[in-house]
Parts: C-alpha cells; sequence; structure tokens
C-alpha cells in the first residue's frame, strides 16, 4: 500500500512531465492522482491498527544499496500517519487550483517527496525524500513567483541544502557509531552503544539540519522572502508539509535515537524555539502596522511563531510536549495552508497582497472571503474551540513539567515568555484583520466589481475549515492515533 | 665518465630551458627553451641506458620516441607562433592574455 | 435531569450555526432560531433549578473521556450544584430578554443575522463555563466569550471607534487569560487532575505554588471582570450596540470571573494572599470606578464605570470570605445593570445621542422608561427594599465580620462608594429624565415598543424581587447556594442596612439639590478642577499608551529592522563572501601562459621533495 502511496504520484508526474496534454486536460489528470493518492492515504488510515499506534505497519523492506548497507524500508506509524493524511489532503486541495501542466507535474514530485519522508524508515533513504522535495520547490517558485523570485528561490536551496547536508554529515556520524541506518532498529537501541560526545555532535549537526527547516530562530530568514515570491500552491505546501518535516526529524531521529543528545541539547531547543516565536510576534506586528507590508509575508513569519511552540513542545522531552508538538503541526498546517488558500484569492482578485494596497473593508465587499479569512485568523491565534489551541497549550503544559533533568526554573520561564507570545500573537492578527477585513473599502475598490469565492474556491477550502474546528473540539482525532507512539520515543 | 656528470649535465640543461620557459618574452625563445627541456631529459636517457646497459635499450628507444615527439610539436608550436604574429603583431607572451579570467558585469535585472 | 445539563450550552450553539447557515431562509427571519435556542435552554435551567433545589451542596457531575494529553485523559463534562443553577437562570433570563429586545432594537440592522448568531454563541460559551467540569473545558468556554464580545462590540466596524474598541478589550482579557492558563496549569498540576471536583477536594496546606496558581488564575479574572489595572477596555466596549452592553458588559461575561473565583473558592481558601491582593484590588477599583462614572458625559460610560465598581464590589465580598454575599450581589446587579442598560438603550434610541448633556425631561414622554429605570437606580444605589440594598449591605457585613486589615479596609472604601455610587446615580436620573429637554427640538420623543419595554419590566420587577431571598429561611438564598466551609453567611444586619441608607439619601440629596439650583447645568461642575482627572479616567490609558503601546511597537519595528538588515544581511553577506572569495581566486588566472608554469613548478618541485623526504625517513 504504502508503495503505491508514493507511486501513484511519481506516476502521475512522470505522465504530466512527458505528455503535452492540454492544460484542462492536465488538470483534471492531476487532481485525479492527487485525489487517488489521498485515497490510499485514507485506506492505510483505514486499514491501520489504532490499539498498536507505536508499531510500524504497511512495511515495505527490500534490498537496495547493500554494499553500504541501505535498505528500502518503509512503513506508517502513530507519529507519521497524521502528516501523511495531511499532505493527501494538502496535494490534492492544491492540484484542484493548478492550471498549468507542468506545474501540475511539479507538484505531484513534490508529493512524491513529501510522502516519502514521512514514511522513510532508513536514514539515507529520509535523507533522498528529504533532498528530492528540494528541487521541485525551488522550480515552482523560480519559474511561477513573483517578481522577486530568483534570489527568494536561490536563497531558499541553498540554505536548506546547507542544513540537508549537515544533517548528512550526522547520520553519517550516527552509521559510524552503531553501524546501522535502519530507524526502528535505532530507535529500539535507544542510544545504547553511542558516547555521549558522538551523539551530542550527531544531534547538533541534525539539529542545525533539521532548524534551518523547521524553521528556527535565527535560521529562518529564507522564509519570508520564499513564501512572499512563491505561488499559492508553493504557499500553502511550503508552509503546511515542508516546515513539518524538519520538526517530524526531530521527532523520529533526534529524540529516540540520541536521548542523551536530546537532554543535553533541549535547553538550547528551547530557548531558540522561544526566541522565535517572540521575535517572529514582534516582526507581524511591525508588519500588520506598517507601510506597504506583504500579507504573505505577515503570515509566513507567523508560520516562524508557531513552529516555536512545536519546537518547544519537542524541547520538553516529554509525552504531553511531543503530542503538542505533532498536534501543533496538523494544526498549523491545516490552518496556515487555508490562510495561503484565502490570501492567494484576494491576490487573484485584487493583483496584490500589500496592506496598503488593498485598503480595508474586504468584509463587506466580498463576505465569503473575508469571513473565512477572519474565521482562519482567529483559528490562526489559537482560539481554545479550534486547532491551532491545542498545540500551543500542551507546549506551554509540557513546558511547564519538564522531563527530568532538564533545569525546571528555564523552562517555567520559557512557559511565561511563550504565554506572552500568544498574547502577542492576538495583537498583531487583530491588527492586521483591523486593516484588511474591517473598516471601509477605499476609494480604489468601490467602483470595481470583484467576485466574491466562488463555488469551486468553496470545495477546496472547506475540508480546511471543517478541520480546524474538527480537530480544535476533538483533538483525540490527532492525539489518540500518536500517543502510544510518543510514549515508545521517549523510551 | 660517471653517470653523474652527465645527469649534472642534463639538470644544469633543465634548469636553463626552465629559466627560458617561465622567463622569455618571446614565444619562439620560449618554444627553444622547451626543446633545452626536452633534451635535457634525452641526455638523461641516453645516459641511463649507456649505464645500465639493459638488453631493450629502453633508454635509447624512448629518446628517439622523444625527437621525434619534440620534432613534431615544434612544428605545431611554431606553426601557431605564426599565427598568432598574423593576428596580433606580436610575440610577447606576456601581451596574450585572452584565456584571463576577468570579474563578470554585475547585472541588476533580478531574472538572470 | 443534571444529566442534561450539557443541552445547556449544546442548544444556543446551535441555534448559532442554525442562524448562521439558514438564518434568512427560516420563517420569521433569523430570531426565530436564537429566541428557540435560548428558550428552550432557559427551560432547561429552570429545571435544573428544581431539580438542585435544596439541596444545593450536592454535585452532580457527569464525563466522557475526551482526549488524551500526554500522561494523563482530559474528560468533558458537567458539574452541577446550586451555584451552577442559579447563575445559569439568570445568564438564560438576561440572553432571552436581551434577544428579545434586540428585535426591535436591531430591526433595519442589515447584518442582524450574524449578531443573532454571535449573541446565541456568547450564550453557548456563558453556559459551558458555568456548568464546565474540568479546567479546560472552562477556557474553551471562557475565550469563546472573549472571542463573541469581540465580534459584537466590533458590530459596528465600519466605525474606527468599534473596530479600536474591539481589538482592546480582545488583546487585554487575552492578557489576563495567559495568566489564566498558567495558573490552570499550576492549580491543575498541583492537584493532579484538572477537573474541577479534583481541584476544590481539599487543596492542601498553604503552599506557594498553590498560591503563585491562585494569583495567576486572577489575573484571568481581572482582565475578565474588569478590574484594576485590566479595567480599561470595558468603558471603550460602549462602542457595541446597546442590548450587548446589557448581555456580555453587565450581566454574564464580566461577572465569569467572579464566577470563577466563587467555583474554585476552596483554592482561594487555602491561598489567603492571593484572596488579600483579590481584596486590595476590589477597593482600588470599586471607589476610582465609581469617582470616573461621576464625571463622565457619555451616559453609557457612565454604567460602565458603575459595572467596573460593582464588579469591584462582588470582588470584595469574595475577598473578605462573603461568599454568599458575592454571588448575592452578582445575581442581583445582573437583574438592575441589564435594566439600566436596556433602559439606556431606549432612550438612546429615541434621542439619537449618548450624552446626557443633550438629555432631560425625558420622563414625560417616556414614562415605562422612567419608571423602570428609577427602579434600577435605586437598586444599584441601594436603596432598601430594591435588590442591590441587601446585597450591597451583605458584603459590608462580611466585611466588618472579617476584620483584620483587609476586613477594615474593604469595610470603609465600600461605604465611601455607596455615598459616590449614589451620587452619579441621582446625577444621571436628573440629567437624563428630569427637567427640560435640552436636545434638537426637531427629534420626536416616544416611548420604544412593547418588545423593548416588557423586559425592561420584567427586569424591574426581579429588581425588586431578588430583595425577598434575604429573608430569614425558608425563603433565603441558603435555599439554592450553599457557601463553602469557612466562609461566612449570609447577613444583614438592620443597623448596617441604616447606616448604608442614610449615606445614599444623603448623596442623593445633595445632588439633587445641586442639580435644583441650576436645572440645565451638570451638578458635578462644582468639583471645578476636580472634575479633569475624574473624566480622564486617572490618566490610566494615557499611562499604557505611552509605557506599554509605544514602546512595543517600536520594538516591534526594531525587530523587523534587525531581521531584515542583521540576520537576512549575514545570510546574503555569505553570498557575498563565497562571491567575493572566488573574485579572490579568480584573480590567479590572469592569462599569463608563463604564470601558470610557474605555478606548475613549484608545485612539482614541492611534491617531489616532500616525496623524497617522506620516503627517506
Amino acid at each position: 500500500m504504502i508503495a503505491i502511496l508514493l507511486g501513484l504520484p511519481a506516476l502521475g508526474a512522470l505522465v504530466l512531465g512527458l505528455v503535452p496534454l492540454p492544460s484542462r486536460s492536465a488538470r483534471i489528470v492531476g487532481t485525479a492522482f492527487a485525489a487517488a493518492t489521498f485515497v490510499v492515504a485514507v485506506v492505510v488510515a483505514a486499514r491501520f491498527d489504532y490499539g498498536a499506534g507505536a508499531r510500524m505497519q504497511d512495511v515495505v523492506d527490500d534490498r537496495w544499496l547493500p554494499a553500504v548497507g541501505v535498505r528500502f524500508h518503509l512503513g506508517v506509524d502513530g507519529i507519521s500517519l497524521p502528516l501523511v493524511l495531511l499532505t493527501a489532503l494538502l496535494v490534492v486541495l492544491c492540484a484542484a487550483t493548478v492550471a498549468d501542466r507542468l506545474m501540475m507535474s511539479v507538484v505531484l514530485l513534490l508529493e512524491v517527496g513529501m510522502l516519502g519522508t514521512f514514511v522513510a524508515l532508513d536514514l539515507v533513504l529520509f535523507f533522498v525524500f528529504f533532498e528530492v522535495v528540494l528541487i521541485p520547490m525551488y522550480v515552482l517558485i523560480a519559474v511561477w513567483g513573483g517578481p522577486r523570485r530568483r534570489p527568494a528561490a536561490t536563497k531558499f536551496i541553498l540554505f536548506t541544502l546547507l542544513g540537508s547536508g549537515l544533517m548528512l554529515v550526522g547520520f553519517l556520524v550516527m552509521y559510524g557509531a552503531t553501524g546501522t541506518f535502519d530507524m526502528t532498529a535505532l530507535a529500539r537501541a535507544h542510544g545504547r552503544g553511542v558516547t555521549a560526545g558522538t551523539q551530542l555532535l550527531a544531534g547538533t549537526l541534525m539539529m542545525v539540519g533539521f532548524g534551518v527547516k523547521s524553521p528556527m530562530w535565527p535560521l529562518h530568514t529564507w522564509l519570508p522572502d520564499a513564501h512572499t515570491e512563491a505561488p499559492t500552491v508553493g504557499s500553502v505546501l511550503l508552509a503546511g508539509v515542508l516546515l513539518k518535516m524538519g520538526t517530524y526529524g526531530f521527532v523520529r531521529i533526534v529524540v529516540p535515537d540520541l536521548p542523551s543528545a536530546a537532554h543535553d541539547l533541549a535547553p538550547a531547543l528551547g530557548c531558540l524555539a522561544v526566541a522565535g516565536i517572540l521575535w517572529a510576534c514582534l516582526a507581524c506586528l511591525a508588519l500588520a502596522r506598517g507601510e506597504h507590508a506583504d500579507l504573505k509575508r505577515l503570515i509566513a513569519f507567523s508560520s516562524v511563531g508557531h513552529m516555536g511552540f512545536v519546537l518547544l513542545g519537542i524541547a520538553t522531552l516529554t509525552s504531553v510536549g511531543i503530542q503538542g508538538a505533532l498536534i501543533g503541526n496538523v494544526a498549523h498546517g491545516v490552518i496556515t495552508g487555508l490562510l495561503f488558500f484565502l490570501v492567494g484569492g484576494v491576490k487573484d482578485r485584487f493583483h496584490t497582497s500589500d496592506v496598503t494596497d488593498l485598503g480595508g473593508g474586504l468584509l463587506a465587499k466580498l463576505p465569503a472571503l473575508g469571513g473565512l479569512l477572519l474565521v482562519a485568523s482567529i483559528a490562526s491565534l489559537g482560539l481554545p474551540g479550534l486547532a491551532g489551541f491545542w498545540g500551543e497549550m500542551l507546549a506551554l503544559l509540557g513546558s511547564y513539567s519538564p522531563a527530568a533533568g532538564l533545569s525546571r526554573p528555564l523552562f517555567v520561564t520559557l512557559t511565561g515568555l511563550a504565554a506572552a507570545g500568544t498574547v502577542l500573537t492576538a495583537v498583531y492578527f487583530l491588527a492586521m484583520l483591523r486593516r484588511v477585513d474591517f473598516g471601509v473599502v477605499t476609494d480604489r475598490w468601490r467602483g470595481e466589481r470583484i467576485t466574491d469565492a466562488a463555488a469551486v474556491d468553496l470545495v477546496a477550502w472547506t475540508p480546511l475549515v471543517v478541520l480546524a474546528v474538527g480537530i480544535g473540539v476533538w483533538p483525540g482525532l490527532v492525539l489518540r492515533v500518536s500517543e502510544s507512539a510518543v510514549r515508545g520515543l521517549l523510551g | 665518465m660517471h653517470l653523474s656528470m652527465a645527469l649534472l649535465l642534463s639538470a644544469l640543461l633543465f634548469g636553463v630551458g626552465v629559466y627560458g620557459v617561465l622567463a622569455r618574452r618571446n614565444a619562439i625563445a620560449l618554444l627553444m627553451a622547451v626543446e633545452l627541456m626536452l633534451n635535457a631529459a634525452n641526455l638523461d636517457l641516453v645516459a641511463f641506458d649507456a649505464w645500465f646497459k639493459d638488453t631493450l635499450h629502453a633508454g635509447q628507444v624512448f629518446a628517439l620516441f622523444v625527437v621525434v615527439v619534440a620534432a613534431a610539436e615544434v612544428g605545431v608550436g611554431l606553426a601557431i607562433v605564426l599565427a598568432v604574429f598574423r593576428l596580433r603583431e606580436t610575440v610577447a607572451v606576456d601581451e596574450l592574455r585572452q584565456l584571463a579570467d576577468v570579474d563578470p558585469v554585475v547585472r541588476v535585472d533580478a531574472d538572470s | 435531569m443534571t444529566h442534561a445539563a450539557w443541552l445547556l450550552p449544546a442548544l444556543p450553539a446551535l441555534a448559532a450555526v442554525l442562524g448562521l447557515f439558514a438564518g434568512t431562509r427560516v420563517a420569521g427571519g433569523p430570531a426565530v432560531p436564537a429566541l428557540a435556542g435560548t428558550g428552550v435552554a432557559f427551560v432547561v435551567s429552570l429545571l435544573l433549578l428544581g431539580a438542585v433545589e435544596g439541596s444545593p451542596a450536592t454535585v452532580h457531575e457527569s464525563a466522557v473521556a475526551w482526549t488524551p494529553i500526554g500522561g494523563q485523559t482530559l474528560h468533558v463534562g458537567t458539574r452541577v450544584d446550586g451555584l451552577v443553577a442559579v447563575v445559569a437562570v439568570m445568564v438564560c433570563v438576561v440572553a432571552l430578554l436581551v434577544q428579545v429586545y434586540s428585535t426591535a432594537y436591531m430591526a433595519g440592522d442589515p447584518r442582524y443575522s450574524v449578531y443573532a448568531a454571535e449573541v446565541s454563541l456568547f450564550t453557548a460559551a456563558m453556559l459551558l463555563v458555568v456548568v464546565a467540569s474540568n479546567l479546560f473545558e472552562l477556557l474553551v468556554g471562557w475565550e469563546l466569550m472573549g472571542l463573541c464580545s469581540y465580534l459584537l462590540v466590533g458590530h459596528y466596524w465600519q466605525t474606527e471607534g468599534a473596530r479600536a474598541a474591539a481589538v482592546k478589550a480582545f488583546v487585554t482579557t487575552r492578557f489576563g487569560d495567559a495568566a489564566f492558563l498558567i495558573g490552570i496549569f499550576v492549580v491543575g498540576g498541583h492537584a493532579g487532575s484538572f477537573e474541577i471536583g479534583d481541584v476544590v477536594r481539599s487543596p492542601g496546606s498553604h503552599g506557594a505554588v498553590l498560591t503563585a496558581g491562585a494569583v495567576l488564575l486572577l489575573g484571568g479574572v481581572i482582565g475578565k471582570s474588569a478590574q484594576f489595572p485590566l479595567h480599561v477596555w470595558l468603558p471603550d466596549a460602549m462602542a457595541g450596540p446597546t442590548p450587548i452592553s446589557a448581555l456580555i458588559h453587565a450581566a454574564t461575561m464580566v461577572a465569569a470571573g467572579i464566577f470563577v473565583v466563587a467555583r474554585l473558592y476552596p483554592v482561594f481558601l487555602a491561598a489567603p494572599v492571593a484572596l488579600t491582593v483579590l481584596g486590595i484590588i476590589a477597593c482600588i477599583t470599586m471607589l476610582g470606578a465609581a469617582l470616573v462614572a461621576l464625571a463622565e458625559d457619555d451616559l453609557k460610560r457612565v454604567l460602565a464605570w458603575s459595572t467596573v465598581s460593582q464588579l469591584a464590589y462582588m470582588a470584595a465580598g469574595l475577598a473578605v470570605r462573603g461568599w454568599t454575599a458575592g454571588i448575592y450581589h452578582l445575581l442581583t446587579h445582573a437583574a438592575f445593570k441589564a435594566l439600566l442598560f436596556l433602559a439606556a438603550g431606549s432612550v438612546l434610541r429615541t434621542v439619537g445621542t449618548n450624552l446626557m448633556s443633550e438629555m432631560g425631561g425625558l420622563r414625560r414622554a417616556m414614562p415605562v422608561t422612567f419608571v423602570t429605570a428609577l427602579v434600577g437606580a435605586a437598586a444599584l444605589a441601594g436603596l432598601p427594599p430594591f435588590a442591590g440594598a441587601f446585597s450591597k449591605d451583605g458584603i459590608l457585613d462580611a466585611a466588618h465580620e472579617r476584620g483584620g486589615a483587609l476586613g477594615t479596609a474593604v469595610y470603609a472604601v465600600g461605604l465611601a462608594t455607596v455615598l459616590v455610587t449614589a451620587a452619579y446615580v441621582t446625577r444621571m436620573v436628573v440629567r437624563t429624565f428630569l427637567g427640560d429637554y435640552r436636545g434638537n427640538a426637531q427629534t420626536r420623543l416616544h416611548e420604544s415598543p412593547l418588545v423593548m419595554t416588557a423586559p425592561l419590566v420584567l427586569l424591574a420587577t426581579a429588581a425588586v424581587g431578588l430583595g425577598l431571598p434575604v429573608l430569614p429561611d425558608g425563603w433565603g438564598v441558603a435555599r439554592w447556594l450553599d457557601a463553602p466551609l469557612g466562609t461566612t453567611e449570609l447577613h444583614v444586619a438592620a443597623g448596617g442596612v441604616a447606616l448604608s441608607t442614610g449615606l445614599v439619601l444623603l448623596a442623593g440629596a445633595a445632588v439633587y439639590a445641586l442639580w435644583r439650583r441650576n436645572p440645565a447645568a451638570d451638578p458635578v461642575a462644582v468639583l471645578g478642577r476636580a472634575r479633569r482627572p475624574l473624566a480622564a479616567a486617572f490618566g490610566v490609558d494615557a499611562f499604557y499608551d505611552r509605557a506599554i503601546v509605544r514602546p512595543l511597537h517600536a520594538l516591534a519595528r526594531g525587530v523587523l529592522r534587525v531581521d531584515d538588515g542583521g540576520l537576512d544581511a549575514a545570510v546574503e553577506g555569505s553570498g557575498a563572501t563565497a562571491s567575493g572569495l572566488g573574485g579572490g581566486l579568480r584573480r590567479l588566472q590572469n592569462g599569463n601562459v608563463q604564470a601558470y608554469a610557474s605555478g606548475l613548478v613549484i608545485a612539482v618541485l614541492a611534491l617531489v621533495i616532500g616525496v623524497s623526504l617522506a620516503v627517506a625517513r
């Protein structure tokens, strides 16, 4: 099943890349492949044994590169399953909006990399899929992006490539110490036989590598430019899935395989995470109130803040914290994906996403679009009852009582600072809504006839709204799935 | 005569040849210096052959190789020097710098 | 019956969803689902009250497993006792009356269906806070109320004032809520569970941890109940429609903070420091807000400041262990404050302005509004036999009984506030209803329609009727409210009542006399220069702007600059450095063949020598 999950989008990418279909058929074919992949993902979820979420299921384990000890090892467990479903869903929704044949092919190729990363169980295979994602995303930004796309795309690919390179070195250090690339074996070994010094070296290298992707402050500066210049589809997938790959790497590899390094690095990770939260909130506030700020840039920075909460959850090294990180991942993917779709819709209609140029009164001019923007913003600022709350709350709860061996005063301080971050998040989102959604429509747009969100758009966006509310009300949808797996992670 | 004397002479000739290659401005003088280096190597080969007296006379054989290759090389080299002279009116080696890598002109156009 | 308590939040929530998506398609319009949802909830709350009557101490709890979080499982459910039932009835009554009133007040508003849905959602959220059995469940309702308050205060979002007020309300309360969240962590961690039942069951000794948790919880209470220093949002929130002011900012949401303290009272009893903090804040707020109300010209703002002051009374009551008195005042305040706000709405709708300087003489044109407002005013001032008198006196009595520094302070400040309250209430009544009309002669002065005056009459009846439960025994409040151990029973002494009544009459007479001297002028003008700091609310807003808001914005701009110029510049700088290095190395390719050859010779020599040396060793 997993093999089909990866094979379908690969086949689709190949077909669309080589066969010169007209644009309309390309859209249908591409969406069909993406939908089929989603169906396969749902089947995998349906066949999943939720009672044994800690065990790898649907496993594929074949010979691949025996000379270097690398096997083609794939599988899902309670941690990767929600992410796989999220990825498949977001790609289907994106594919429905893509009109260009080559763009569709690139998106499907991207999907292969994203899904592959979440199901890979061999370090080298993980690295391969991690890298597969980079070129399609570069192409997506560099070809179909905004006016300053080339520098943004170059910065994106070089920065993340640097991170991945360091990560690979970390993997090789681990291989040198343990003699295996297999992630399940390494998780079972739980760092036995690897000295603390080696663990720390490997852990630090991986922390930098995953940190670039997460993104972790201060390695985040590629994100705002990449998001601003990327097309809507690129932004949605970048924020919705690619960022999760970094934090997933932390949870899947660093925490179970390098426990002593995790303990040593946790305070640093926590501090950097909270620095990211506060930094991002302040930057967003300046953008929301500033002259000629790009909405997409604001949402990109807010992603840095949200992922800061996820990283804080991981840094606590407790079941509560890591559960918070995982649900925060899913919630952020859903909500920020929705936000980028909405801003993409605004940009399509107004041909600008500049806050000053848009003026105000979106809620008056386009009630459906404005209303959805209001809902998505409220969800993003972490209102209890909507999905975003659980990630933040559990990360804070975990940080309040971190794992044994971690400095309690430090983490309680971090809890307080991060809670201040939640207040600031509300400030900037409301400031943005005040300027864009509420108020009076400016003279520039008053006379123009602009169509509101059409049925097609609503069909694409409604699943995300439903999920945002659903996960908010029943967080067990995600938490129940990952619970046993997380407990297994921490040994 | 001891081998070392022939080697010494060869080394001296080689040294003069290196000096010529590195320091002479005239391309033809440079080629002449290259010839000098080749012949120094030849001298070495023949000296070793005379000292060790092996059955295959490899030294002498290779010396003949070198003579042939040197002749061919000089022919081609002089032809090139002639062509360069016709084009550029000069055979001074330090004035022929087309292979230099220059700093690229910085284009502000972001689409490059 | 208590098992059906979950219907209380569920029904209005359902009404909200229906009203939002199908409101216009229902026969009768969007008001129907709103009224139906709240109406049925009201019936359920009455049944609930009947079920707990007589045994208010018994707790009826039912919960289902909700979600695992790390080590434990959170449950969601309901926890009903006397307090819950009484407050639920109060919420449903006020919400229902406000919905009925709004059908006339908001008639003609193009976004009425959204408004009605938001009010229903708010009612659901408040009821969720009331019946919640789990602290996080309570938090969900708590913050949802904040969201509805934001949306409703900002209902007229075309105006800058409403937009600003909505943001201010949300952000100020969110600040308190951050502390509230951490307080939940501390208290729940201390008790080992987040169920309210477990938290209030013998919280243990007076530990520092529990005290910290209680104080943090107070942060949320202060924010939501608009006490000093987080009171600044409530007067500005008057930018919202008046029925909302009645529902959210008088009777329910602001009372939620007081309710939470009462609900978790055993925790606060085990952390006396927290109660002292609450008492001090209550004293400051009580008198300060009353003084500002004295100087305000905007009728709604007078009522807003009055609410802040009365909430401080409730907080003070809880701080001096007068639990029953505090809750009793919450109930009576809900009645008379909602009444006053709805009456104000009636006046505003007729005269078209909020300012009292443009009103006057309305008692002839609006008799029902006048009489009901007078009843509300008397209750607010604390004249027996109106309800407010006994509840206020209960609090003062509890303070007196508590003694010590805190009790004496509350008692003294409470009495002083009685004076000032009577003063501003009298001023409000005379300037709005008595004398001659000072506004635009063109305005047609008329009474409001029945749909608006009926709720006024009902609330006025409540404002009088609620005075009855203080009568001894069988009819007493104790029938429905069970005071936790360690608190004082509701006790109203004749002496105390006489003293406060005397003060009320004194202040009222003084203001009336001042007014009689010059009916057209503001009686408060006699304060002269002292009026200015009162009118500026003691400069708290301006202070916050200078000390917090502006530095924050400057910091934000600085961060963005450093991000672009510093961090990003470092990244781009690495690229520039790489190009620079390349440029440096490029200089070796100077096109001179002899230079290349020299390099070659030197390298070969170095290799040969190196290898020979290495081999020789």
